[in-house]
Formats: C-alpha cells, structure tokens, sequence
C-alpha cells in the first residue's frame, strides 16, 4: 500500500475519533435526534471524499506524466492542453443539474416544504411522548426534574446553588431575609403570589391589635427578624397580633387570604412563575413558557431545598 | 462562442454580468412586498430604545448574539416563540446575527429584567460564573446618543411610513402609540421621562445621579432596548 | 507576436505588496487576540479598563474581518493584478501614463481609506452588516477605489496586445463586476443627518430595507462577497502562478472554462444557505441549499485542473515550498468548498448554524485557501519585482509547516466545539426539558478556544516569518541582472 493511503486513512480516523469524542461528551449522545445524525453523517462524508480525492490527484502527480495537445497561445509562457473533461467531474456536474431541476420542478416545487409545519409535527410528537411520562414522575423524581429545570432556566440568576448570588436574585434556600420582609411591610406587596390580585397593605394598612396603632420602625425589624429567622425570637408578639390574621399563626397562609412565609410551597413557586415578582431584591420576570408539569416540578424542587435543611 | 468572448472583453463582461445579475432578483424580489409587511403587535422603537440599539450595534453585540428563533422545539423552549418575518418590520437593521457565542436575544425582555441586566453588564462572570462575555463598564458612564436616534426617528418616519405618532394595532385588539418627539428637545425630554423608569429598578448610584442631573449613560438606553425585545 | 522583450513596471504591485504585508499582520493579530478573548475573557481588558471599550470583542471582531478580507486579501488581489495584468496581457503599465496615474491614485485613495476604516470601526462606526460594516462616507470612497480598479482593468485591456484574454483576466473581471454590483445594492442607506434636517451624528445612516428583506439583501451579498472576493479573485492568481512557477502547462482549457462558467452561473443562487430556518420563505432557503450542493463541482473544477497541472511532477512539490503552498492550498479549497455544501444542508445546518463549526469552515477556506495563495503569490513576484532572490528558503518551509499546524488546529478544534455546542443547544434530558443551560454549553468550549488560540498564533508567526522573508529579501540580497523565468531560484 502506498505511503499516502496510510495517511489518508490516519487523517481520516483521527477526524472519525474527534467527531466520536464529540458525541461521547453530550448528554444523552446522539439524543436519537435524527438532526445529529444526518450532521456527523455529513461531517463524516466530508473528512473521506476530500482526504481520498485529493490522494487520487496526488497519486497522479507522483506516477502519471503530463501529455495533451497544446493550444496555440501562451500567455507570459503559459501554455494550455487541450486535455477533455476528467470523466467523473463531467458526469457529477450533468447529475448534479439534472437533480437541481428535478427538485425545483418535480421533487419539492416552490413551497411544497414547510418549516413551521416541520416544527409543529416534531413538537407534538415531543409533547405526545412526555404527556404519558409525566404521570409517572411524582415524588423524588419529581424533584429531579424540577432540579433539571432550575439548572437550566433560572441558575442565570439565582445561582447553580439557588442561593441568589450573593443577593443579586432571591435565596431559594430560605423562605425570606429580613431586608424583604421589611421591604413588604413598609411597601406592600402586590405580586399575585397568591394566584391572583390579592394585595398586601403597607405598614399604613397594617395595625397592631395590641397596642392599636400602626407599626413602629422598632417593631418592624423586629417582626422581620422574627419571620426571617423561621418564626423565632424577638417579633413573635408583633407578628401574632398583626400578622397572623391573614398569615395565620404559624406563618404558613391562609387559603385565598395570605400566601406561606414560613416555607415555600410548590403553589407558591407556580404563582411566581405565573406572574413573576418585583420586590426587594429586583425583578423575576414570569416564566410561561413552562408547562404546568415542569412548574410542579421546579416547585417541588424548590420546596426541598429548605425544607430538607 | 466562448473563444470569441475571450476577445471581446466588453462582450465578455456583458457576459458575465448577465450570468451573475438575474439571480439576485429572482431570489430577492418575489416576497419583497410581502416581508415588509409588519405583525400586528409589532411596534416601532422609542427614541430610549432606539438609542439603546444603536449602542448595541456600536458595541457589535450582533457579533455574539443572534436575534433569530428558528423552529425548533429546544429554541421555542429555551427562547420563546419561534421568529416572524412580520417582527421585524421595524428592523433597520435587521439584527439576525450569524455566530451564537452567547445565547438569543430575540426575546430576552421575556425573561431577564432591568437589575438582572444592570448586574450582568457590569461583571458577567459574577452574575454568570464562566461567562465569556466582556464587561461593559464603560456604558455606566458615557451618555447616550439621543440626537441620533430622534434623527433617525424622523428620517424613517418621513421616508418609509414608519407609524410614529400613529396607533399600531396590538394583539390583544387594543391599538398603542409610540411617540416621537416634535423637536430634538422634546425628543430629549421623552426619552429622559423613559430612562427615569428604568433607573429607578437600578442600582447604581452614578446613573441615578447622571439621570437626576437629566443625562442619560448608555446603559439606560441600551437596557431600555433590552427589555422591549419580546 | 512581439519579441521585443517588456519592461514591466511594478511601482504600484510594490505599494499593494507593502500593504498586504501589513495589513495580514494587523488582521491576523487582531484575530489571534479575539481568539484568546474568547479563551480568557479577562483579555477584554488587556489595556486596563479605561480603554477597554476599544479593545473588547465586539469592538474588534469586525476589525478582523475587514482588515484581513478587505485589507490583507484585496491587496493581495490588488498586487497581483498590478503584476499579472501586465504581463498576461503583455503590455507595461509604463507605456501608459494615465494607467500609471490611476494605479497611483488607487493605491493612495485606498490607504486613505484604510485609515478610515480602522479608525471608524475602532470608535464604534459600524452599520452591523457582516463585512459590509462601513457608514456611507466610507462607502462613498470604497466606490471610487472600486472605479479605479475596473479603469485600470479595462484599460490595460484596451492597450493589450495578447488578443485572447488568459484565464485569470477572466476571473479579474468577475471580481471587479461582482462586487461592484453586490456592494452598491446592500449598502443601500440614508444619511439622517440629512434626511432629519441636520440632527444627530452626520456619520449615521439607516439601512433602506428592513427585517427579512435587509436579511435577504446582506446574505446575497455576504455569501457572494465570499464568492467573488475570497473565491474568484484566488482563483485567478491560482492559474498565473501555479504553471507559472512550476513551468507547467494548464491540464484543460475546456475545464477552465466550464468551472469558470458553471462559478458564475451557480454561486449566485446560493445565498439562502445563510438564512436557512430564518423567516425568508421556504423556497428561497431550498433554493440556497440545492444550488450549494451543485456548487461543489464548479469548484472542484478548478482545483482539479491546478492538482492535475502539477501531474508528474510530485518531485517539484517536494523540493519547492512555494508550489507546496499551493497545492495544499487548492485541497483546502476543495475541503471547504466540500464543507460548505455539507452545511448547507437544511439537517445539518440546523446543528451547524450559530456554531463554531462555522467559524472553522470560514478558517479552512481563509487560511488554507486564500492565506496560502496570497502568500504563494508574494513569494513568486518578490524575487522578480524586487529583482533579488528569496532570502531564505528553509525559512520559507518552515513557515509552511508551522502554518500548516496552525490551520490543523484551528480546523479541528473549531470542528469538536461546532459539533458539541450545536448538539448541547439541542439536546432534552429524560423529563423533556432542556438538557443544558446555555452557560453549560459555553464553559465546555474552553479548551478547544484555547487550542484554536494557539492555532491562530502559529499561523501568525508563519506569516511574521514571511514578513522578515520578504523584508530581508527586499533588502539583503545582491540584484540580479535579469528576469527571472520559472521556478523560483531560491537561496539556500
Ligand atoms: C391583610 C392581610 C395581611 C396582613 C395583615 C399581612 N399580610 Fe403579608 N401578605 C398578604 C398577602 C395577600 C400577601 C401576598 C401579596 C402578593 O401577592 O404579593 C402577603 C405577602 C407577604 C410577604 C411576601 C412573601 C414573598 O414571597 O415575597 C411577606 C414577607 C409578608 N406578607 C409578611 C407579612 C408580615 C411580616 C406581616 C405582619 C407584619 C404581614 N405580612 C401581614 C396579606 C397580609
Ligand atoms: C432574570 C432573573 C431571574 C430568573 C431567570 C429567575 N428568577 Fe426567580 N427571582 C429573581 C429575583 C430578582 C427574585 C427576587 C424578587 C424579589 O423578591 O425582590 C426572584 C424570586 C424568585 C422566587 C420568590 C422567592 C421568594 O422568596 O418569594 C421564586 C420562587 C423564584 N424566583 C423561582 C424561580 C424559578 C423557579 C426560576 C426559573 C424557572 C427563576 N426564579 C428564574 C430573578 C430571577
Ligand atoms: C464575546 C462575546 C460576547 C459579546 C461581544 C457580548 N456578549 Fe452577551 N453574552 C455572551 C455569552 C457567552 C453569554 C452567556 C453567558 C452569560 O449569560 O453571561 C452572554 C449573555 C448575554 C445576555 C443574557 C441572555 C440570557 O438569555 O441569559 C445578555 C442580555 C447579553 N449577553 C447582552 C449583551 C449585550 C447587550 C452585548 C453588547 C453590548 C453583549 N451581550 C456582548 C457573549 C457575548
Ligand atoms: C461550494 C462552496 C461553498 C459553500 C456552498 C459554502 C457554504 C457555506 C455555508 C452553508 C455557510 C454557513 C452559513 C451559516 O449557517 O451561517 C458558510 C459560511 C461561510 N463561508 Fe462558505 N461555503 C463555500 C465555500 C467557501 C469558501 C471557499 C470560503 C472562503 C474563505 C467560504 C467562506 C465562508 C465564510 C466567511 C462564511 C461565514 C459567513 C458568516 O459570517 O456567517 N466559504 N459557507
Ligand atoms: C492568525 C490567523 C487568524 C485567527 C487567529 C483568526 C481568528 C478569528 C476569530 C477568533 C474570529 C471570531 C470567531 C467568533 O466570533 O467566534 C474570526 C472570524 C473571522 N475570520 Fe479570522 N482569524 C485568522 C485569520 C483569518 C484570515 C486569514 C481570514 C480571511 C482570509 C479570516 C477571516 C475571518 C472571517 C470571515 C471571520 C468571520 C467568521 C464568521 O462570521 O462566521 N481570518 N477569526
Ligand atoms: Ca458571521
Ligand atoms: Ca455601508
Ligand atoms: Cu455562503
């Protein structure tokens, strides 16, 4: 076998071995995606015709000799053969036009190909095939494929770790920080967390039934501590004779009344995602293009971070 | 016949012109009519925002990110609704890009917001960890170029019908109107009272001072255009 | 026929020389810097952060891409013309004045406007289009120096006394068409400091078509700015100075022809292949993808007839670094010439479209195509317009190796981060959600921009080791007292 063979074939089955180590490296491989197939199929072809091609043409130039008829000019002493087609160029070009014709005309005449009707199919079948999976993902799993999600729609901003980054999203691993609290005292809170307009009043709406009068600063930090904490220390007083009519005692919420703050509830993490939130901390744009299975999830995530800690 | 062409240059470049010419019109013009022909819900920039995307293309952003959702079932997923050609009626330049170094903007509105932006522009890798794009400090302090953006509000307005200072059908039934000022100062004026809203969710005390003082820095603009891709 | 021998003049083949030389360093530094941005973001800032609006990526990219495309490449074109024209049409330039003049004026009003360019694009002047990034007044001299080009074409073509026009004249005057045509339609744009009555910045323009259609109208132009400034041009340098500098005679006429006609007519209808899946009808993008698939012959077409000029003569390949060039030149043509169809498949383009995979694609044609040709050329007129021989001809093939090695990785690791990325974007996990946030897809492509980093400096020295080839044979070898004829006699 000739030199140059053998290194077609090493040029070849490096190309061959970096393409393989590319599928190996991507999650779920080929994915059964017919898209990568038809890709590294085309990648493959690529690497052989050119690598044996260009060997055949060399082949010639090491064993053939020039010959032909020359043609009457040169220019600058450029001289021309009047050699005839190579064969196999000639009969690919005449094929290749008769094919570009045949696809014009008969194969797929103008606008007998549509993309968005390529995608609506691909997507019911996608769709289809997850409906039946869905009801059998509960428990555990469910929270797997809520952390799937996490990591792949919202870590941008609350951290691979859910932890807000350093406060620049909501600490998903706690319900709430005293600075929001207090924020949702002194502001309100209108963020539909509780599915639909269900404002909180702000700390001109909120009276302490002990003492009669609106909050005071003192009391405020005091309350916010006290949520923040986990229900517990000093604001428990404030927080049973002011809150805890709409919140509820323990602080875990009223049906249609006041939304958890003691723990967070997988509803509680869809209203979010419904509506979004603005608050304290900044903005968390809403997130409807989950489907109501993959909010579930994300919630049941999200419910397991601090409820395991 | 060749042969002789190669002797007659000028009949040799009518030649070729030819052979190159047609192809073009027979590809371009057929639903040129067609693709100019806005969405409903497709409304033309304000000056903040168009201010905003001159900035973007100043900064070649277009460079890294694309502006096209194909149709695909992983881009509608991570991106939002696949692209309509009657989106981007209002784009001039179109800004579909051709390299996704980093990720769609398309319809980034939807799901980042004006302090995200502001984080992330400032330091990427902090709000991102291993974020390869650049940081933009700069724009936190230069100002943007209203006058620009008003001039090319009233150039597209008068030359191409662009509907300023006219209702746009909305999707929901309802009509909107953007606003172009009557002169470069009213102009200046609506794009402040715009940029006022936008730095009110940001943090950054240098630019609520520059906008309090009446001035806007890049970013305003350039997260104003942000948050009205949809 | 004449026998009188010809002087020909090279003053302005000199000054293009000089430019191409320059302007591949800047462009190809530049690239070497955006690469390693990429790698390490934290060069962004290389400068410190007060300058680091000027040296950030955005900034810069299309910096790369006009200096090394209309910089470095079309003075490469340039030079070659100024020194092929001559001589394949068989007249000096000197026995004209007023062709000597426009050549002058030519090569001036293109160094004003490379100063132009550099400056506008550095703070920020750029009307987004990918290599058609230039703001109106810019465009206003691009069309004067194209103007000059086509006088200067046509008119050595007036004074001529070879009758027939050689193939590479051919391929001149399909560049110089092209392009004037391309550039005048997409750059089609409105000053609105004029147009608002006197508000803004007298610099801006806005573009006449808008969505879809300036999509349609840019990638008709950028694929065919591919064609006929990174494709036909090389070409025609390619069939001078192959049999020139081998002394063989072109394998077939009858293939040069139908390539060259078979270019013409197909390159334009492939277009589409940059917008497939966008909003541009359906038809339009088959249409892109069929005729890209045609494609592939006309363009093998011509590397065929280059490979088989060079049969029975593997001995002049091994001994000659400079016919090595080309001829690993003309099979990176037929590579990306073979990728490029590949991709325009619609299935694989859904994978290869946004990625890396393409940016190698651009590579394998920039720098093992066009590069090595421009270089190859350089190498072969140096010695005859300066009249002294090639300084070094060891470090002439070790360049070759090195840049060979440079585009070996490039080509490769931009294959592997193409691939993977386009398959993360893809992929769903088991719950039908998407598999990889976009970051994930990202921080895995670090170490192939690293490698392709890498690439892209030896690929830079290679072409730093040309540039003190060329300097030193410029400067340091006796004149010889007669033209040289073929192969160039080299030193050892
Ligand atoms: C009148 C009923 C009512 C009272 C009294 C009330 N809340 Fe609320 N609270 C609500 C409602 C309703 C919401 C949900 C508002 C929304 O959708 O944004 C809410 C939301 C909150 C939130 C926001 C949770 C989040 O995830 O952002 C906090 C924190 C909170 N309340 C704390 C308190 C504290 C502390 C008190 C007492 C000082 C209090 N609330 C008193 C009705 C009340
Ligand atoms: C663009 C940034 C961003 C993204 C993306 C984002 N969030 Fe948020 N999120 C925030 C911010 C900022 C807050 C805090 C809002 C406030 O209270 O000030 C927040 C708050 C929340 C809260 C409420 C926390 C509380 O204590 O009331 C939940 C739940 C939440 N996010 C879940 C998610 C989920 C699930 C996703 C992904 C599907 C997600 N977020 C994506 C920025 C984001
Ligand atoms: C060097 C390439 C590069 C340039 C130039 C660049 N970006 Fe990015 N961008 C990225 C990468 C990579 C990401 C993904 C990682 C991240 O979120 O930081 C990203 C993310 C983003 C995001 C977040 C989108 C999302 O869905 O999470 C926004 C918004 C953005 N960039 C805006 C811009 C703007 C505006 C500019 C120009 C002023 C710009 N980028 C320039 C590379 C770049
Ligand atoms: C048969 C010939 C060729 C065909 C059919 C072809 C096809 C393609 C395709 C399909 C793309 C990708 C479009 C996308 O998805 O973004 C592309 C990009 C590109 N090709 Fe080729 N290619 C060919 C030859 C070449 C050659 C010889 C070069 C020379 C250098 C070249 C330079 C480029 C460049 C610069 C781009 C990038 C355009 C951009 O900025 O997006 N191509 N080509
Ligand atoms: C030292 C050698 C070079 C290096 C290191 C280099 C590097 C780069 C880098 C990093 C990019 C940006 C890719 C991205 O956005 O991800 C790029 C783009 C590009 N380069 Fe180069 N380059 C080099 C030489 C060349 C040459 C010689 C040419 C042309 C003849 C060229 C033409 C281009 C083009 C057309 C693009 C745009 C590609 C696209 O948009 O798809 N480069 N290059
Ligand atoms: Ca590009
Ligand atoms: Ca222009
Ligand atoms: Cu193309």
């Amino acid at each position: 076998m000739n030199k140059l063979y053998l290194w077609g074939i090493i040029i070849t089955a490096a190309m061959l071995g970096f393409t393989y180590y590319t599928i190996v490296l991507t999650k779920g491989g080929m994915n059964g995606d017919i898209v990568n197939m038809l890709a590294l199929a085309g990648a493959v072809a690529l690497v052989i015709i050119t690598v044996f091609v260009v060997i055949k043409y060399v082949r010639q130039m090491q064993t053939d000799t020039a010959s032909g008829e020359l043609a009457d000019e040169t220019w600058d002493g450029i001289g021309e053969y009047k050699n005839e087609l190579p064969m196999g160029w000639a009969v690919m070009f005449l094929a290749l036009m008769v094919w570009a014709m045949w696809y014009y005309i008969i194969g797929y005449p103008v606008n007998a190909y549509s993309q968005i009707g390529e995608y609506n199919e691909d997507t019911a079948a996608h769709n289809a095939k997850f409906q039946e999976k869905y009801l059998s993902i509960t428990g555990d799993k469910l929270v797997e494929m809520g952390e799937s999600v996490f990591l792949a729609d919202c870590k941008a901003c609350h951290g691979i770790a859910a932890d807000g980054i350093e406060g620049r999203a909501a600490n998903l691993n706690k319900r709430l920080e005293a600075k929001t609290v207090k924020y949702v005292i002194e502001n309100g809170s209108n963020n539909h967390l509780l599915g639909s307009e269900m404002p909180m009043p702000d700390r001109n709406g909120l009276f302490n039934t002990k003492t009669g009068a609106l909050l005071t600063d003192a009391e405020i930090d005091a309350v916010a501590s006290y949520v923040a904490d986990g229900m517990s220390g000093a604001g428990a007083n404030v927080f049973a004779s002011t809150c805890a009519s709409c919140h509820g005692e323990d602080g875990k919420g009223m049906e249609g009344v006041a939304p958890n703050i003691v723990e967070f509830t997988p509803t509680l993490v869809t209203n979010v995602l419904n509506h979004g939130k603005k608050g304290a901390i900044g903005g968390m744009p809403s997130f409807n293009g989950l489907n109501a299975k993959q909010k579930e999830a994300v919630g049941a995530y999200i419910t397991s971070l601090s409820s395991t800690k | 016949m060749f042969h002789w062409l190669e002797k007659h240059p000028f009949f040799f470049a009518v030649g070729v012109f030819l052979v190159i010419a047609f192809a073009g019109l027979i590809t371009v013009l057929p639903n040129f009519a067609q693709s100019s022909r806005p969405l409903i819900g497709a409304a033309p920039y304000s000056t903040l925002e168009l201010a905003g995307r001159h900035l973007y293309i100043k900064n070649s952003c277009n460079a890294c990110h694309s502006q096209l959702i194909r149709p695909f079932k992983s881009e509608t997923d991570r991106y939002g609704h696949y692209s309509l050609s009657g989106e981007y009626a209002y784009d001039r330049p179109f800004l579909w890009g051709s390299k996704r170094t980093g990720p769609d903007l398309m319809r980034v509105g939807n799901y980042r917001t004006t302090d995200w932006h502001e984080n992330h522009m400032k330091a990427p890798a902090d709000v991102v960890p291993g974020s390869i794009m650049p940081a933009y400090t700069w724009m936190f302090t230069k100002l943007a170029d209203i006058d620009t953006a008003y001039a090319e509000q009233v150039t597209v307005a008068n030359i191409f019908s662009v509907p300023y200072n006219k209702p746009v059908p909305m999707r929901d039934g309802s009509t909107k109107i953007v606003k172009m000022g009557s002169s470069v100062e009213d102009a200046n004026a609506m794009a402040l009272a715009e940029a006022k809203v936008i730095a009110a969710d940001m943090k950054d005390q240098d630019v609520k001072d520059a906008i309090a003082a009446g001035k806007i820095p890049e970013i305003v603009a350039l997260i104003a255009y942000m948050n009205s891709l949809k | 026929m004449e026998n009188r021998p010809l002087e020909y003049d090279y003053t302005v083949a000199k000054l293009f020389m000089f430019m191409t030389i320059v302007l591949g360093v800047v462009g190809m530094l530049i690239g070497v810097i955006l690469a390693f941005e990429l790698a390490f973001p934290g060069l962004n800032t290389m400068l410190g952060s007060g300058v680091a609006e000027y040296t950030s990526f955005g900034r810069l990219r299309p910096l790369h891409t006009d200096s090394i495309i209309f910089g470095f490449v079309l003075s490469g074109i340039f030079t070659s013309w100024y020194y092929i024209g001559q001589r394949v049409l068989k007249v000096s330039m000197s026995e004209s004045k007023f062709l000597m003049f426009i050549g002058k004026l030519h090569f001036g009003l293109y160094a004003v406007g490379v100063v132009a360019i550099v400056a506008s694009l550095l703070l920020g002047y750029t009307t987004s289009k990918e290599y058609a990034e230039f703001e109106w007044p810019i465009d206003i001299v691009v069309v004067l120096i194209w103007v000059l080009f086509g006088i200067s074409i046509f008119g050595l073509i007036g004074i001529r006394r070879e009758k027939s026009l050689y193939i590479s004249i051919w391929y001149f005057i399909a560049n110089f068409l092209g392009v004037a045509m391309l550039y005048v339609f997409n750059n089609m744009e409105i000053p609105t400091y004029f147009a608002s009555g006197g508000h803004g910045d007298i610099l801006h323009s806005v573009s006449m078509y808008a969505g879809t259609n300036d999509a349609m109208v840019q990638w008709w132009y950028g694929h065919n700015a591919v064609a006929f400034v990174l494709t036909v041009p090389i070409i025609a340098i390619m069939y001078y100075f192959l049999p020139k500098e081998s002394g063989q005679a072109i394998y077939s006429y009858k293939l040069s022809l139908l390539s060259f006609w078979g270019l013409m007519f197909v390159y334009l209808w492939a277009g589409g292949h940059h917008l497939i899946y966008s909003t541009v009808p359906d038809w339009v993008q088959s249409m892109g993808s069929v005729f890209s698939v045609v494609l592939i012959l006309p363009s093998w077409g011509s590397a065929i007839n280059m490979l088989l000029t060079m049969k029975g003569e593997w001995q002049q390949v091994a001994a000659s670094p400079l016919i090595k060039f080309m001829i690993l030149a003309s099979t990176f043509y037929m590579f990306s010439t073979l990728e490029g169809p590949i991709q325009a498949i619609k299935s694989v383009n859904a994978i290869a479209h946004f990625t890396d995979w393409i940016v190698g694609h651009v590579h394998d044609g920039a720098l093992g195509w066009v590069g090595f040709v421009v270089i190859a050329a350089i190498y072969h007129m140096a010695p005859r317009v300066f009249k002294r021989e090639i300084y070094s001809k060891s470090l002439m093939s070790t360049q070759f190796w090195i840049q060979t090695l440079g585009i070996v990785l490039y080509f490769t690791s931009m294959w592997i981060a193409g691939i993977t990325q386009g398959m993360m974007w893809r992929a769903h996990d088991e719950f039908g959600n998407l598999a990889y946030s976009f970051i994930d897809t990202v921080t895995v492509l670090h170490p192939y921009y690293a490698i392709r980093g890498v690439g892209g400096l030896l690929y830079l020295v290679g072409f730093l080791m040309f540039a003190y080839n060329i300097y030193k044979t410029m400067s340091a070898r006796p004149v010889e007292e007669y033209e040289l004829q073929n192969a160039s006699p080299m030193g050892a």
